[in-house]
């Protein structure tokens, strides 16, 4: 059970592209030998700028929704776990359908892989291995009580694609954490929709 | 009604489950001569098998009405019986071959969980081939005539050739069992092994889910082996109460089968029909992502998965008419979180304008522990 006192926030501002997330994330028992942070850069033509991504853990994961075989679980503790080895079928709708794009499916092995919050370790009260590593703290996993003395910006765990209101147990800091983050996809497209 | 009502059955599993029983009912009246043949002894068997096809089926009709697996259910119903059936089902037989019969991708995830999968899934099925149609009374050994040093074998009543007891064929006979159980004692063992190492399994299994299977498996071929062992070696000595123990076990797995983790037996060959769909989509052709324009998903499953969000009432998920959110490759999804993250905290992206990075001191930034 992962400590419910416990948060994951995640400022992607801050992040400094050094990898390191990367590496240590192979090492989690649940996935060895494979990363399950996405490290994408932003634009590599005009920018320095670095992206980490680990799951964001929603109340009610779309992934599990479009699961045909039933096998992505979320335990009481709200951690989203990956999809479960005796049923995952490889037909890639949890990896299309994530509003934050995390799940991967290893075609050949036929399973779904994603960040479980390095279960193995927060289950047994230590920090997921991305956030023990992160220099820059754009991936930080401290007592929920104790980010508000950290950070001038606020954890925001809701999130609106369109109409559809996804709500996480993983937080993303900005300034007025009331109002949901709007993902528009205006804001990726140069000229607007 | 009200009484489906408070078990939350729903009436369509319950419909098919029903058939599905009535049905195996009928053919183990016809396949035992009118209930004839049926071995008394093995009577707890037959009821158990019964509920675990009923248990087995009503979840199985469940799980396909899930919106998901309707989706990929019909899709490989249509291909069945259209024309393409006639292409599809060679490759059905290999992907079969493959993914069924020699469960190859386990291999790809792990040479030892294929091993430990393989002697479980092989010694299971050994199993149940050779003591389902005994319980069915499909099958029955009974001396030849007056002569009792050799066996007749009989099939769905008609006689199915005799055998000296001595003879190789006997042994085989007599033995096939044995030899599943040690295949499946091996194959938990090594599962146990597996899990204990594995520190991934030992942090999400579950006692009810991950290890009474295997615990029931061992419990029902160690019972098994030391019926043989107490008829060989120790002239009978507690045959009845291993027996009885032997019963109980597979009576228990039996009633465990639709609830537990071996439901995946039924659920795996979806994989096939995946595969046959995934095969027709790459075709099809893939779309390009409306964000970077790379091709990233099969046009199939772009119009089935918009179909299946609005079912699920999520098809509010659109940023403007013409793109939706699945019009979004994960990476690009991935890119619009910090793209909105940074138009919050600035007003619009700008990587040059990023607050200062001070690394402020955490008590302890290895373990939340000390």
């Amino acid at each position: 059970m992962v400590p419910q006192d416990y948060g994951f926030f995640i400022d992607p501002q801050r992040c400094i592209g050094c990898r390191s997330c990367v590496g240590a994330c192979a090492e989690c028992g649940t996935h060895r030998g494979r990363s399950m942070i996405h490290l994408d850069e932003m634009d590599r033509f005009d920018s320095p700028q670095t992206v980490p991504t680990v799951c964001m853990h929603c109340e009610d994961p779309i992934c599990a929704q479009v699961c045909p075989s039933d096998a992505i679980k979320r335990s009481e503790d709200g951690v989203v776990h990956a999809a479960q080895k005796p049923r995952c079928i490889g037909c890639q709708n949890c990896e299309l359908s994530c509003p934050f794009g995390v799940p991967i499916v290893f075609s050949g092995l036929e399973q779904m892989l994603k960040c479980d919050l390095c279960y193995d370790r927060t289950s047994e009260g230590h920090k997921p291995m991305c956030a023990t590593v992160c220099p820059s703290q754009a991936l930080l996993f401290v007592r929920k009580d104790e980010v508000a003395n950290l950070r001038h910006n606020k954890p925001l765990r809701d999130f609106l694609i369109g109409s559809v209101r996804v709500k996480t147990k993983n937080a993303i800091m900005v300034p007025d954490p009331d109002t949901p983050l709007h993902l528009d996809a205006a804001l990726l497209i140069d000229g607007g929709l | 009604m009200r009484v489906f009502d408070e078990l939350d059955l729903e009436a369509r599993p319950l419909l098919g489950a029903a058939l599905a029983t009535l049905a195996l009912c009928g053919a183990v009246a016809l396949g035992s001569r009118g209930g004839r043949w049926l071995d008394p002894a093995l009577l707890g068997y037959l009821l158990a098998t019964l509920f675990a096809c009923f248990g087995v089926t009503y979840r199985y009709f469940s799980w396909i009405e899930r919106p998901a697996t309707r989706m990929y259910f019909r899709h490989t119903l249509r291909t069945l019986f259209s024309p393409r059936a006639i292409k599809a089902l060679p490759r059905m037989a290999l992907l079969t071959l493959d993914q069924i019969v020699l469960q190859r991708f386990i291999e790809k995830r792990s040479i030892k969980r294929w091993g430990a999968h393989a002697l479980l899934a092989w010694g299971c099925l050994l199993g149940f081939a050779v003591t389902i149609p005994l319980v069915f009374g499909w099958v029955r050994f009974t001396s030849e005539g007056l002569d009792a040093t050799r066996y007749q074998a009989w099939v769905l009543g008609f006689p199915a050739g005799s055998f000296p007891l001595d003879s190789f064929i006997a042994f085989c006979s007599f033995h096939v069992l044995d030899l599943a159980a040690v295949m499946v004692i091996a194959g938990c063992v090594l599962s146990l092994i597996r899990r204990k190492q594995d520190e991934g399994d030992s942090a999400t299994q579950r006692f009810d889910l991950d290890l009474l299977p295997l615990v029931l498996l061992i419990a029902v071929s160690m019972t098994g082996l030391l019926l043989t062992a107490s008829e060989k070696w120790l002239q009978g000595r507690n045959f009845a109460t291993l027996s009885f123990l032997h019963e109980l076990t597979v009576i228990l797995l039996l009633l465990g089968l639709p609830f537990g983790k071996l439901f995946h037996v039924v659920q795996r060959p979806a994989q096939v029909g995946v595969t046959i769909y995934k095969a027709e989509g790459e075709r099809e052709g893939r779309l390009p992502c409306k964000g970077c324009g790379a091709p990233f998903i099969r046009a199939n499953q772009r119009r089935d998965l918009e179909a299946l969000w609005a079912v699920l009432e999520l098809d509010g998920a659109r940023h403007s008419a013409s793109v939706h959110h699945l019009d979004l490759c994960p990476r690009c999804k991935r890119r619009l979180v910090a793209k909105a993250q940074g138009e919050r905290l600035h007003g619009a992206f700008d990587p040059f304008a990023t607050v200062p990075v001070y690394a402020e001191p955490i008590s302890d930034p290895i373990s939340m522990k000390s």
